[in-house]
């Protein structure tokens, strides 16, 4: 019979010993476990989830502008985006300074950025827009050293031409703190800030959608675990002609100045050009400080949008509403005559007029016809300040037009009364003499002109300028429909704006006007040379290529279809440099008929 | 010598090999389901390791003894090679070519180590224990120790101390020198200190403090602390876990992958782990306590403290209560070598145990 043999006592106690020994480790383990499973494990499968867990955001299209004929003026196009997710860096310094390299712009910059965000944040970050192929190929070629760094599809806006109606489209930047308090916005969201862009952008902006995605250490995707689908921002039918635009680019040139044209019918606005503009396409992508400075501070003021924001005194465009006021206070009739000499005094000081000629005594029609200061100077006197800025108000000047595009000013139509008030000083009878002719304090934009000959033109219908004729979904969905609205009717006799229209077709048909006439299309409008400083002698009297050059018309005459007012900034006599430029863009409204008119028989 | 007797195998402890096969089992789940392709090739080294198994069984543990001194002696002729000639992976040469496989020789070495040990201190059974219990052992004990932490592999080399400890423990030595030889390892610690690479004194000083490199050293521990915690009570099943699964824990087919089981099963799938394990290690007192003479005895204690050291020392890294010492979990973790080694202790155990009325 073989039995175990049992060990010593001792070896038994001291086996126990060790076996308790181990037995404690064990327990140990134990503990630690419920510890992190138990106590803490909750939270620990928030921190599993935070390290898997990415939220990548979809960007939504941003809505097309369209012209009246469908063409589009604003569009886009995919552009690389650069994204970081600052949790996944190990060291967001170096990673700048590289990044900073590879793409030759400031560190500091990309620090700004970085520095609204937490380091730990999981959230992507985009760092930079609309990077160039070569841009992306070196960061690919880098990717090994540039960890949680992707590069990101997105839409970008894409423009007709570098700086075609700048002023008109706007520009889109990334929402600014300011706009964070809005509703709806979120950092780096893409806001219109002026222009087009603006007036419906929160139709346009549509809604970002985004992927939950799961990644594995090294940030690579692994799956996607939920996904919303970005909404496309609704697309924007304007009430601009694209072509009609363009031509009045071309036709102001390089001169500084704006053109307006308009629909006297309801409003509508065809094109609304101001030079010089700024590089739109520029503003797609983040501007750097010596781009941004380089624009604020260029004399020449390409930010400022001349049609709305630039101020101007109206010069002989004004007779037309002196006309007016003698006319409808019966100062005058169309049968009266007053003198129309060079130089005409009142108060011992000598006003002139623009020709060097005496041209003897003028009907209302025939001082429009030529333009005749002195004519003018008598019968502002007759029928008196307050009643030259009655009409002028009526007419729509001194406020603003509501067209909603960015940073419109209202302009100043004085009278005795606001002189006295704002001023705290007495209006003097040169200031009527002033007034008369559309110089001293009364100052107007572009865009008020056209609608103040709009109302000439249709009768003495005040309309607010339409740029928006609606906005509809990609899908097609109506959204808004913006209809012709009538800011106020002007109270003139009808024979009034007759005897006008009469008037201002023979200003461009025999008048000062001679060179907007068009083949085939019979136009009416006033010049205007707006005098920009006070003339020393008769020599400078004589030079005149500092004064703003002004035509504010329309056509047909019979049957006005389009407004048209043209500034050019210190350019010259209004007949030798605007009208010009107003037949040209004419030409192009016009095409047909002008073809028509010249074709050869 | 391979014939085994009939009364051999009734004896053989289906027990204990059936917690050891339910630890390899779950260590063949959690690697291929991480890493498909290790899968088969842990299951290679398994059939090996069943081949040696067969072998260390089948021929009497006092046979085995015999030979141990030699086995010792060519460890740490090999132990020296490696240092001289080894393939290094990761800063560290440890391995050793032998034909197409890599072989650690510091995971082989323990079961002689053992041996030697075991050895030496049943021959001296019938002496008036004195110093030499507690100073041969340890005699034998460091050079290996030393050659193994300059691998560096600080981890076997730790494993190997409790082993000693344990033997001579069992193997008879007074107390009072127990104290004392305490006394001394605690006053050379400081020592040691400097005789730690800067990463391993590195990844002491990340386990006071983990904040100190949170995308370093300490990145080990926090996300092995975020795979276990995450995996709560039920765990995220076999396929759910996200942390091992997304190569957010390190190592986690080797030295970390108790954590990535623990993701997948939960507080209660790893508790039921670690009765396993303890289960196994009270086993192997149980055949320590009942073997038939002082040799088996002293082997089955040592293969069972070294089984249970390491299952400590890498369960303590991977929850974070120990500093991070690479050194896999015996029967779960990837690794031909260590699998060996694991296996080769149940064995040797099983040997002592079938043969206690031998």
């Amino acid at each position: 019979m073989i039995r175990p043999r049992p060990a010593p006592a001792v070896q038994r106690a001291r086996l126990r010993f060790l076996a308790a020994a181990l037995g404690v480790g064990f327990l140990a383990v134990a503990g630690q476990l419920a510890h992190l499973q138990i106590l803490s494990g909750e939270r620990l499968a928030a921190l599993s989830d935070r390290n898997r867990l990415r939220l990548r955001p979809i960007a939504a299209p941003r809505g097309i502008l369209f012209d009246r004929t469908g063409l589009p003026l604003v569009d886009n196009r995919p552009a690389f985006s650069l994204m970081v997710v600052p949790r996944d860096v190990p060291d967001l310094s170096a990673l700048l300074d590289t990044l900073a390299g590879l793409l030759q712009i400031p560190a500091s910059e990309l620090r700004d950025r970085l520095a609204r965000v937490s380091s730990d944040s999981p959230w992507p970050l985009r760092l930079s827009r609309g990077l160039t192929l070569e841009e992306v190929a070196r960061i690919e070629e880098w990717r090994l050293d540039l960890p949680g760094v992707t590069v990101e599809v997105e839409p970008q806006r894409a423009y007709p031409g570098v700086r075609f109606a700048a002023h008109l489209l706007g520009y889109v930047r990334e929402a600014s703190d300011a706009d964070l308090g809005r509703s709806g916005l979120r950092r780096g969201d893409l806001v219109g800030q002026t222009g087009l862009e603006r007036l419906h952008d929160e139709h346009l902006r549509g809604r970002d959608g985004g992927e939950q995605v799961e990644v594995d250490a090294y940030g690579r995707l692994i799956r996607v675990l939920d996904r919303r689908e970005p909404v496309p921002g609704a697309h924007m039918r304007t009430t601009i002609d694209r072509r009609i635009q363009q031509a009045a680019e071309d036709a102001l040139g390089a001169r500084a100045g704006a053109v307006v044209v308009m629909d006297p019918r309801n409003g509508d606005v065809l094109a609304l050009a101001s030079h010089p503009a700024f590089p739109v396409e520029r503003f797609a992508r983040p501007l750097d400080r010596e781009t941004w400075l380089g624009l604020v501070q260029d004399p020449t003021r390409p930010l400022l949008n001349r049609a709305v924001q630039g101020l101007y005194p109206p010069g002989s465009l004004f007779k037309v509403v002196v006309a007016a006021a003698g006319l409808q206070g019966q100062v005058i009739t169309p049968f009266d005559r007053l003198a129309c000499p060079r130089q005409w005094v009142f108060g011992g000081r000598p006003y002139h007029n623009w020709e060097d000629h005496d041209r003897g005594a003028l009907t209302l029609h025939e001082a429009l016809q030529f333009s005749c200061n002195t004519f003018f100077y008598q019968l502002g006197l007759k029928v008196g300040p307050e009643r030259i800025a009655q009409m002028a108000q009526a007419l729509g000047l001194g406020r603003v037009t509501d067209s909603g595009l960015t940073g419109e000013r209202p302009g100043l139509v004085p009278s005795p009364a606001w002189k006295r008030e704002a001023l705290k000083d007495k209006w003097h009878p040169g200031d009527t003499v002033s007034l008369s002719i559309g110089q001293g304090l009364i100052t107007v934009t572009p865009l008020q002109v056209a609608r103040l000959m709009a109302a000439v033109a249709n009768g003495g219908t005040l309309w607010k300028p339409r740029l928006v004729d609606r906005v509809v979904t990609p899908e097609g969905r109506l959204i808004r429909e913006v209809a012709p609205e009538v800011q106020g009717r002007v109270e003139v006799a009808p024979v009034v704006f007759d005897f006008l229209r009469d008037a201002l077709a023979s200003v461009v048909a025999a008048g000062t006007g001679k060179a907007a006439q068009v083949p085939g299309v019979a136009v009416a409008g006033k010049t205007g040379t707006a005098q920009t400083h006070e003339f020393r002698s008769d020599a400078d009297r004589k030079r005149r290529d500092q004064d703003h050059a002004w035509f504010a018309g329309f056509a047909p005459v019979d049957e006005p279809q389009v407004v048209i007012v043209v500034l050019a900034e210190r350019a010259g006599l209004g007949g030798q440099v605007a009208a010009p430029i107003a037949r040209e863009v004419l030409k192009a409204v016009f095409l047909e008929k002008v073809a028509r008119a010249t074709a050869p028989r | 010598m391979l014939r085994v007797d009939r009364r051999l195998l009734v004896q053989f402890d289906w027990l204990l090999v059936g917690l050891a096969g339910l630890l390899i089992v779950a260590g063949l789940l959690t690697v291929s389901t991480l890493v498909p392709r290790l899968g088969a090739r842990q299951l290679m080294a398994l059939g090996i390791a069943t081949v040696a198994a067969m072998v260390l069984v089948s021929v009497d543990y006092r046979t085995l003894a015999r030979w141990a001194c030699w086995g010792y002696g060519l460890g740490l002729v090999t132990l020296v090679a490696v240092l001289v000639a080894g393939r290094s992976a990761l800063g560290a040469r440890r391995w050793i070519a032998v034909g197409p496989v890599g072989l650690q020789p510091s995971e082989l070495f323990k079961l002689a180590f053992i041996g030697t040990l075991a050895v030496y201190l049943a021959a001296r059974e019938s002496h008036r224990p004195g110093w030499d219990r507690v100073l041969v052992p340890l005699a034998l004990t460091l050079p290996a120790v030393g050659l193994i932490v300059k691998q560096p592999d600080l981890g076997t080399a730790l494993t190997l101390l409790p082993v000693a400890v344990a033997l001579i423990v069992v193997g008879g030595a007074r107390w009072r020198h127990l104290g004392m030889l305490a006394g001394c390892g605690l006053a050379v610690l400081p020592v040691f200190w400097f005789l730690l690479r800067d990463y391993q004194r590195e990844r002491i000083l990340v386990y006071v403090d983990p904040s100190r490199d949170p995308l370093g050293s300490a990145w080990n521990v926090i996300q092995a602390k975020i795979t276990i915690g995450s995996g709560q009570l039920w765990g995220k099943g076999l396929f759910g876990g996200t942390q091992s699964r997304l190569a957010f824990l390190p190592e986690r087919h080797t030295d970390f992958v108790f954590a990535a089981f623990a993701e997948s099963w939960g507080f209660l799938g790893a508790v039921a782990l670690l009765i396993v394990y303890v289960l196994l290690v009270l086993r192997g007192f149980e055949v320590a306590a009942t073997a038939r003479d002082t040799l088996g005895s002293l082997l089955a204690t040592g293969a069972t403290v070294l089984l249970a050291s390491q299952a400590l020392v890498n369960l303590g890294m991977v929850t974070g209560l120990l500093p991070v010492v690479g050194i896999p979990l015996p029967f779960v973790s990837y690794g031909g070598s260590g699998l060996l080694t694991a296996v080769g202790a149940v064995a040797l155990i099983a040997n002592v145990r079938m043969r206690r009325f031998a």
